[in-house]
């Protein structure tokens, strides 16, 4: 494939391309699907194929294929060229990139355990008991599901600069649903563990704590209180704040929004976006969910600090980004498959430690909420306003955790909530394995954050 | 944009080594499509796109338990290891007590005007300048704002072949655009989005999208957090599609039919006032969700969904009309990947007798929500959404646009709550219908 994939690139450039990319594209993998104690579905699946980006005339041209056949390529490099020149004469972005080192590599991530070398029928038997540890913890557990899904992904870079890359990744991802009911009234919990790894993360799963904990939330969360609206100061978990960072803030400071003028913090390079207690941090080299390597453009990654005791200090870069703002490329460009092409993405995405309990952090709030667990969230980066909606919250009265909440959001504008930030935590985790949605296209990714409080956030509810 | 690409010979070999192989049931399902799209990032186009895609599914059942398997690839030893795989899985899988088989053939009417020549005729250059259009358009509004957008256009080819006697071949196109320009003011932003989808290159006006993006966008200069409270909402139809499609989903499929999501309680049940009624229809000739058949090679029919505020039917594939114990009505959702699911196609709410600006004009204080995505808890129906584009109403009169506002409550309640109904509203892609709602009371959180 490498040697396919080296002469598509030599041919993009007797083509007339000032820039030319092959990109194969290889992920295998497997799921299981547990419904009440079945496991009634096993799936299989293999993505394959080679996106081809070229520079022509100025203009970025992409054509993908799942067809391996050298015929087949040379008409997706074909199809690039044309669609680069079928722009040429239009107003718009001027496609560029920065000139790097070139690299070649092979990067093989070791694992413990080849979930291909374990029988789908061990599988099976492991996720029943993960199951079994939900369904059992209460009568008030209506339906439980757990679902196993194991995928390598193989990707190969080969670029006009002379890099070459190959990089094999697995990984493994356990989901636990728990659907809990009393009368008309019913309440969801979940539980989820995903990383860079091979079969070993099923076999540290303990089923009391991983879907016993899923169970326990949606049980308790019956017996919760819908929460009070309007402004108050709130402190957030790992996850919440996890959420946070990477949909509140981390999005505004990817390269390609940054030039696409999307972004709200485009302007503030060099100057305080947050609190001095604030600083932010994504880093691919960490072994959490969105761990690589080498990018989808062949750049080694290497830890980012975004924003440094308030200051905002550097935006996550794209080859084309890193050229359009005159910065050094970060390694952050990743693509879904070969069907789409490498754009800016965040990693592992965190708020760096500070050096409270939790108990300080909530000693002196007279009224506030405590938000736990994170459902999803989302940004409108141009306006720098967010929603995070969370797992479950409580009532933080004279410093004490109270009354229990659930259906709970939160919303605000970004830099004012990062601004009102007035305690951290030491007790950074990072553990929301997950897969973040940009442009059309969905990447492995992780966040975490250590306890915080914000001040004047909006939540939102029905009491 | 297309090549006769044969699906019917990688479809009948999967068929022939399944059928050999002793599963109870089986079906392959392969999808052709290719994709032209233009992207557009910052000031103007950025980046022009084709795609290939192409994968046979196969769905396996053994003593009632699912193998599932999928490749991307044709050729001869991924389709035999797909087949391998979907028959081990489906002989290590439990049986599924609700399985009750798959649906065999049935007769459709044929429902024309789903494949567009023009859209499979065109290329990157024409694509390029309709989006330049676009642009243009918005640039004569106000010039110089900062762009993401782009459009798409697509044909698709698929092959349902089962082991029940199923022999389907469908073919469609489709077309879509979306333009979002923010605009800055110092630290003020005005920022919105238009779109619009069809089957047809046709029925998509280019420059209407681009000049309506820049006014919306224009409109949200300004914008002041509102007090929380409870208070009158009015949806337009953008956000009415929101709000509908989340009842939608929540009668759709198994998790309707096994009590799962917040809507199972109230099948047959009166949910909003008589003034609502639903219907979905997957027949409607050109439209953007129709087709002759589902995913499982049902006849697509209309059903009317909710009728007199009351929920009539779930939509069902054959598997959740099996639990139900009814017949399916044609909602089976698949793609090549094997998994079918179940869901709506082009879904109409009726027109009522009253418009947007009575709504407004009749409304002391309140908030008119033009964009919000007012999708519930599937489970317990509860939500806790932000208006991402809105307008304070006072004294009949649309004020300044909100922010940080959001609203709250049981989706229910809000069913239960609708006043009124325009009697205009939005067409999309020939099939959607969704008109304008007032809804008396909504708990909204705000500064």
């Amino acid at each position: 494939m490498k040697d396919l994939l080296e002469e598509i690139v030599d041919e993009g450039l007797k083509a007339g391309a000032s820039f030319c990319e092959a990109r194969f594209f290889e992920e295998r993998g497997n799921r299981i699907s547990v419904e009440n104690g079945v496991a009634k579905a096993l799936g299989f699946g293999i993505v394959r194929g080679v996106g081809v980006r070229v520079i022509v005339d100025g203009r970025w041209g992409f054509a993908s294929t799942n067809v391996l056949t050298r015929r087949s390529l040379k008409e997706a490099l074909a199809d690039a060229v044309g669609a680069a020149k079928s722009l040429a004469k239009r107003h718009g972005e001027e496609a560029e990139i920065i000139d790097v080192k070139p690299a070649v590599d092979t990067v093989h991530h070791k694992v413990r355990v080849n979930p291909e070398d374990v029988s789908p029928e061990e599988k099976v038997k492991a996720m029943l008991e993960i199951e079994k540890a939900a369904r059992v913890f209460s009568e008030r557990v209506k339906d439980t599901f757990v679902s196993y899904r194991d995928v390598s992904t193989k990707v190969i870079v080969c670029n006009s600069l002379g890099t070459l890359v190959e990089e094999t990744t697995p990984r493994i991802h356990v989901h636990c649903t728990v659907i809990s009911k009393r009368g008309g009234n019913m309440q969801v919990g979940f539980e989820s563990i995903g990383n860079v790894s091979g079969y070993e993360l099923v076999e540290r799963i303990h089923p009391e704590e991983f879907s016993g904990r899923a169970a326990e939330k949606a049980v308790r969360l019956l017996d919760a209180n819908p929460p009070p609206r309007g402004i108050y100061t709130v402190v957030t978990d790992p996850k919440v704040g996890g959420l946070f960072v990477h949909e509140a803030f981390g999005h505004n400071c990817e390269g390609d929004l940054v030039f696409g003028g999307q972004s709200i913090v485009s302007d503030r390079m060099g100057k305080r976006v947050a609190s001095d207690m604030v600083s932010i941090i994504d880093d691919p080299t960490q072994l959490r969910n969105g761990h690589y390597v080498y990018d989808h453009e062949g750049v080694r990654a290497k830890k980012h600090i975004i924003v440094k005791d308030g200051v905002l200090v550097s935006f996550l870069h794209s080859l084309e980004s890193a050229a359009k703002m005159g910065c050094e490329p970060q390694g952050s460009a990743r693509a879904q498959s070969h069907h789409h092409p490498p754009i800016v993405r965040m990693s592992n995405t965190y708020f760096a430690p500070g050096d409270m309990t939790l108990e300080e952090i909530l000693e002196d709030i007279k009224l506030g909420v405590y938000l736990s667990g994170s459902q999803y969230g989302y940004v409108e980066t141009q306006k720098g306003q967010f929603t995070c909606k969370v797992e479950q919250a409580w009532l933080i009265e004279k410093g004490e955790l109270t009354v229990h909440l659930r259906d709970v959001a939160i919303n605000g504008a970004t830099l004012e909530a990062l601004k009102n930030v007035t305690a951290v935590g030491k007790d950074l985790k990072i553990e929301m394995p997950g897969i973040c949605g940009k442009s059309g296209q969905g990447i492995y990714v992780d966040a975490g954050a250590p306890h915080m409080r914000f001040e004047g956030i909006v939540v939102g509810g029905r009491k | 944009m297309t090549e006769r690409i044969d699906l019917a010979t990688p479809a009948e070999k999967a068929a022939r080594l399944l059928s050999a192989m002793n599963m109870d049931f089986f079906d392959v399902y392969v999808v052709y499509s290719r994709s032209l799209s233009i992207g557009v990032l910052g000031r103007g186009i950025r980046d022009a796109k084709s795609r290939i895609d192409l994968g046979l599914g196969v769905r396996a059942y053994k003593n009632r338990g699912l193998g599932v398997a999928f490749s991307q690839s044709l050729e001869p030893e991924d389709v035999e290891e797909t087949v391998d795989r979907a028959v081990r899985f489906a002989r290590a899988a439990q049986p599924d007590p609700y399985f009750k088989g798959i649906p065999g053939p049935s007769k459709a009417e044929d429902v024309p005007g789903l494949c567009d020549k023009e859209i499979i005729c065109l290329t990157l250059e024409e694509a390029g300048e309709l989006v330049k259009r676009m642009i243009d358009a918005a640039e004569e509004v106000r010039h110089g704002a900062m762009y993401r957008g782009g459009m798409t256009v697509g044909y698709s080819r698929s092959y349902l072949l089962t082991s029940t006697g199923v022999s389907i071949e469908m073919e469609k196109t489709s077309v879509s655009a979306f333009i979002e320009p923010t605009y800055r003011r110092g630290d003020d932003v005005g920022s919105s989005y238009e779109y619009d989808y069809a089957v047809s290159l046709a029925e998509i006006d280019f420059e209407a999208i681009g000049r309506k993006a820049a006014e919306k966008a224009l409109e949200q200069f300004g914008s002041r957090r509102v007090k929380s409270g409870t208070l009158p909402i009015i949806l337009t139809p953008d956000s009415t599609s929101s709000f509908i499609s989340g009842l939608m989903l929540a009668i759709s499929g198994e998790s309707a039919v096994k009590k799962r999501t917040f809507a199972s309680r109230f099948l047959g049940k009166q949910i909003a006032p008589q003034i609502l009624e639903i219907v979905d229809d997957g027949t409607i000739p050109g439209a953007v969700a129709s087709s002759p058949y589902d995913g499982e090679g049902v006849p697509r029919r209309l059903t009317k969904v909710v009728g007199e505020g009351r929920i009539l039917t779930f939509l069902h594939n054959s598997y959740s009309a099996g639990i139900a114990g009814v017949e399916t009505t044609g909602h089976a959702r698949r793609d090549y990947r094997g998994y079918v699911g179940a869901g709506p196609t082009n879904v109409r709410v009726k027109p009522g007798d009253s418009s947007l600006e009575e709504m407004i004009s009749e409304t002391r204080k309140g908030v008119l929500v033009t964009n919000a995505s007012l999708i519930p808890n599937m489970v317990s129906g509860e939500f806790s959404s932000t208006i991402d584009e809105g307008f304070l109403i006072e004294g009949g009169e649309k004020k300044h646009p909100v922010k940080n506002l959001m609203v709250g409550g049981r989706i229910l309640e809000m069913y239960r709550n609708i006043e009124l109904i325009s009697k205009e509203g939005r067409t999309i892609g020939k099939g959607f219908f969704f008109p304008s709602i007032k809804i008396s009371r909504v708990k909204l959180a705000g500064g």
